[in-house]
């Protein structure tokens, strides 16, 4: 069984036996004229209609929104808020389970009684980078007997931009001198020899800045950060023309190009250097800083492959600067 | 599967899993000590689970007693041949007890649920008492809560919280599933197929004072007043129109010409040929005839009861009865209630059948007292009145159902010594001195009056409404009827239930209602429902028809004049009581509620909480000028509304020019 349903409603193994016995107390019933099995049938068939009606409002009546709490990425837990409100006015919603994509199992909501509404956080993980504007996650219940299942999906309140994983990949080279670009200088952080202060450490520093004796003696990894060396103005490509898109393994050399790119471009700002992006049709223009990164990886997050013909050119470079593509 | 899973299945499944074959010790379905035995594992098992130690049998064990089950079974065939049932459910209770103990998968929870509900439907089929709908009702709500929370642990792999189970059925929506359910299901139950008479029906609830009274063609004295000891209901009868209620009181059964130490015995006539339909009397020419149901509950083989006047009989399902020369209509044994409709004749002059005592086997002692009783009357009107006159006043005889122990013959001694007897002890002394004197008489034995069904309008004839009496040619002109019983011994026409009695009667209704309409439903009774569905649609559409012609009429013109009439009265109607409504206002509180009006008018809405003095407050400062009418307003007011002091004319005068000079300041 998928966790996550592609339906709205779906009759059980447990509703088929059920339909199938019915049968066969409507033949033993009407061949021996026993008016008690009759009773035992009218009571089946109308606890049939009875499940209907009752699993349909038990679970159309509750709304089901999640929201992720931070930073998206693909493959990498994330913290979900789960609000349900239960809109009916008499009826207690019962039974209920929250299944999300990203989520071993399902999850038991405790019941929701008349207009209550509840928040709750799990973990879950987005399994691939892009947008997701209709979540693979909702409500699940088989009340009232288990005949049928009936799945809602749950709502968003904004789109949410998975982020690609970046690749683990080796120090990007720095850029030769002849190629670097006419910005002025200015002292900032990166990698250059004079050291500008000790921090702690972030996820895409370069582990060769680790200052191993402080790090043992806060017993937490420290780096040392660097004044810049020179200006790096670096605008990473990704190719996202394919010969054939629908080809499953050119997909997935286009994933691991974007991943390898998005680490590329966090080591390269996290050394202080300026960093772009393009891919056809697209560009995010050279910057640095932590809201640098994140165009970067929300452009990658966008990004989708598109057929080799006709597919537009890259963006033209600005003069100094140096495209690298990212292979 | 985790122990907590198994032991959250089994407290799920065990409660239900006892309900489900209680009946068959009652319905002999299976061996008490099997069903003993099978509780008593119920328990184990249900013991350990709360212990947290769920008994889990290995499959070694299981195949181990699975054989040595099959000897068994082979030990039952061969000693209880004739018990296929009893082995069928015994089989049913060890594999739902093997399953119960070694639940492995939520797959073999289903299979253990499963035979759960082979052994419901052996229960359900098998089960012919009115306490079934006890059973029922509780497999109903135990079911529903135990297929919800089946339900609910199928999406488990490990244990679920406790919580989970308690939350699930929350009460208001398992009430709510099951009253659903049973609204659907009555009908259901009434429109589902019946290609066959009714496997089961309902158990033939006839005490023994009842079959010697209803059910043979004999009765002795003592056993008729058994029977009407009896608080039972004999039969019930809707009578249609219901107008001719009071006129049908008296319902004649069998007669009886022979008599012997007690006992009567109806003497052999020879019956006609059985048949489904049966004309007694040629039709009444007065007036359309009444319709009169009956459905009579404690029958074994026997008379019909039918009214005087009744000219022609039809019973269903096709069941045959015969007529005799006496006007008394038999039908052959059966097992079920017998539903006939009798056509009646309002006006009878007499009764027919010719049938009379030999008045040369009268016993010489009634010979006696008769002519000694009667030696100065010559004609048969006038012996009769004799008897009756000796009976209720003169003769020293009382009514009551406890006559003493008789010596000798029962009859002889009640005329002669006792004096003391029920209805058939009066009737039956006074056809045998009728006799004795030569006047053709008979005992008749049948039903007089009854009362008001709880929930229908039927007639219900009880045991106490059993009554004898006597039919004679007094003057040879034919039979009629002579009730020589005193006005105490003869049951009430009609008579309402007591209150402390309607949760007996309820009872009975119910039991009624479950022998009769659930038990022994039949196709015959879904045509009756059909009909009366067909008629019920007949009726509304021709009052649609009606309301359709009479709204072409006012449309045509023809009948606009009464409507218009009629929108006319009622718009005066409106008018005169608004006037009135206004009449009725007090002056001062019409004016201090155009005060208020004028000022919601300028500041916007007025809550009613604000007091009159501050009413006028406002007033004066958003209307300069109008401070001294409103507070003369206020004032009048305050006094006629919280003093109780009614403003004189003048005064009603001065607070109307007040609002007037207000409303043109507005």
């Amino acid at each position: 069984m998928t966790l996550i349903p592609d339906w709205q409603i779906r009759i059980t193994n447990f509703g088929l036996g059920f339909i199938l016995l019915c049968l066969v107390v409507a033949i033993a019933a009407t061949n021996t004229g026993n008016n008690g099995l009759y009773v035992v049938l009218a009571a089946m068939l109308s606890a049939m209609v009875v499940s209907g009606i009752v699993s349909r409002r038990n679970v159309r009546g509750v709304s089901c929104e999640i929201e992720p709490i931070g930073e998206v990425t693909a493959t990498r837990p994330v913290p979900l808020r789960v609000r349900l409100t239960n809109g009916m006015r008499a009826e207690t919603a019962q039974a209920l389970f929250f299944v999300h994509e990203g989520m071993p199992g399902p999850l038991w909501i405790d019941p929701l009684k008349p207009g209550e509404s509840r928040e709750i956080v799990v973990e879950g993980t987005y399994p691939r980078r892009g947008v997701v504007r209709r979540p693979d996650a909702g409500l699940v219940s088989r009340f009232p007997i288990g005949l049928f299942r009936k799945y809602r999906r749950a709502s968003l309140p904004r789109e949410v931009v998975v982020l690609p994983l970046p690749e683990p990949v080796a120090v990007p080279e720095t850029p030769p001198e002849d190629q670097r670009g006419g910005r002025p200088h200015a002292k900032r952080r990166g990698s250059g020899s004079d050291i500008r202060t000790l921090r702690d450490f972030v996820p895409g520093d370069d582990p060769r800045d680790v200052h191993w004796k402080q790090s043992a003696r806060m017993r937490r990894w420290i780096v040392r950060e660097r004044d810049a060396e020179r200006d790096r103005v670096v605008i990473l490509a990704v190719d996202n023309a394919l010969a054939d898109p629908a080809d499953p393994g050119q997909l997935e050399m286009f994933e691991r190009r974007l991943s390898r790119c998005a680490a590329h471009a966090i080591l390269l700002l996290s050394r202080g250097g300026e960093v772009g992006f393009q891919s056809r049709g697209v560009r995010v223009a050279a910057s640095a800083g932590r809201s640098q990164r994140t165009h970067i990886l929300e452009a990658l997050a966008r990004l989708e492959a598109i057929p080799m013909s006709g597919a537009p050119p890259f963006p033209p470079v600005r003069r100094g600067d140096l495209r690298r593509m990212v292979a | 599967m985790a122990d907590g899973l198994r032991r959250a299945y089994l407290s799920v499944l065990l409660p239900a899993a006892a309900l489900a074959p209680i009946p068959l010790y009652w319905t002999g379905g299976a061996n008490p000590a099997a069903l003993i035995a099978f509780e008593a594992i119920l328990l184990l098992l249900g013991i350990r689970a709360r212990q947290g130690k769920p008994v889990s049998l290995s499959t070694t064990w299981l195949n181990l007693l699975g054989l040595a089950y099959l000897g068994w079974v082979a030990v039952e065939l061969t000693t209880m041949p004739r018990s296929f049932l009893r082995i069928v459910t015994h089989m049913l209770l060890f594999s739902a007890a093997a399953k119960l103990a070694s639940l492995k998968t939520s797959g073999e929870a289903k299979t253990a649920l499963l035979v759960i509900f082979l052994l419901l439907l052996a229960s359900a089929s098998s089960s012919t008492h009115v306490a079934s709908l006890i059973y029922f009702g509780l497999i109903a709500i135990l079911g529903f809560r135990t297929l919800v929370r089946i339900a609910v642990l199928a999406d488990f792999d490990e244990a679920p919280p406790p919580r989970v189970l308690q939350s699930v059925p929350t009460g208001g929506l398992a009430v709510v599933a099951i009253a659903g359910a049973c609204l659907l299901g009555a009908p259901l139950f009434y429109a589902l197929p019946r290609l066959r008479a009714p496997f089961a029906n309902a158990p033939f609830r006839v005490s023994d004072e009842f079959s010697s009274v209803l059910a043979s063609d004999r009765v002795d004295l003592e056993a008729f007043g058994a029977a009407k000891r009896s608080d039972q209901v004999v039969l019930r009868v809707r009578i249609d129109p219901s107008s001719d209620r009071d006129t049908i009181v008296r319902l004649r059964e069998a007669s009886f010409t022979q008599y012997f130490d007690g006992e009567w015995r109806r003497g052999d006539r020879a019956p006609a040929v059985p048949r489904t339909g049966i004309h007694l009397l040629p039709a009444g020419a007065e007036r359309e005839p009444a319709s009169v149901s009956f459905e009579l509950a404690h029958f074994g083989s026997g008379f019909l009861f039918l009214p005087y006047g009744a000219t022609t009989v039809e019973l269903d399902r096709t069941r045959l009865a015969s007529q005799t020369s006496d006007g008394v209509v038999q039908i052959s044994s059966v097992q079920s209630a017998v539903r006939y409709v009798a056509s009646v004749r309002t006006r009878l002059e007499h009764v027919p059948g010719d049938s009379a005592i030999d008045p040369n086997r009268v016993p010489p002692e009634i010979r006696d007292y008769a002519f000694q009783l009667t030696s100065g009357q010559t004609t048969g009107r006038a012996i009769a009145d004799r008897i009756l006159q000796h009976f209720l006043q003169d003769g020293g005889f009382h009514y009551s159902l406890d006559a003493p122990p008789p010596v000798g013959d029962p009859l002889v001694h009640f005329l002669l010594r006792s004096k003391i007897g029920h209805c058939e002890y009066f009737a039956s002394a006074a056809a045998m001195m009728l006799a004795a004197r030569g006047i053709p008489s008979r005992l008749v034995t049948g039903s007089y009056g009854g009362e008001e069904s709880l929930f229908t309008d039927a007639v219900v004839v009880r045991g106490g409404n059993l009554h004898a009496w006597v039919e004679a040619n007094l003057d040879g002109s034919g039979f009629v009827v002579f009730d020589p019983t005193p006005p105490a011994g003869i049951p009430p026409a009609s008579s309402r239930v007591a209150f402390w009695k309607r949760f007996i009667s309820l009872g009975q209704e119910l039991e009624f209602f479950y022998d009769r309409r659930i038990l022994g439903f039949d196709s015959l009774d879904q045509i009756r429902l059909i009909d009366s569905a067909r008629d019920a649609v007949g009726l509304l559409s021709g009052a649609a028809s009606r309301l359709e012609a009479a709204a072409k009429k006012i449309a045509s013109g023809s009948g606009r004049g009464p409507v218009i009439g009629l929108l006319v009265a009622v718009a005066a109607f409106v008018v005169l009581a608004a006037l009135a409504r206004r009449r009725r206002t007090p002056p001062a509180t019409r004016a201090y509620v155009a005060l208020r009006e004028i000022l919601a008018r300028r500041e916007g809405k007025l809550a009613d909480s604000v007091p009159p003095a501050e009413v006028a407050r406002r007033l004066a400062k958003v209307m300069p000028g109008s401070k001294a009418d409103g507070e003369r307003i206020v004032k009048v007011y305050a006094a006629s509304a919280f003093g109780g002091r009614e403003p004189d004319p003048a005064a009603v005068r001065d607070i109307e020019e007040s609002v007037k000079r207000l409303r043109k300041l507005a």
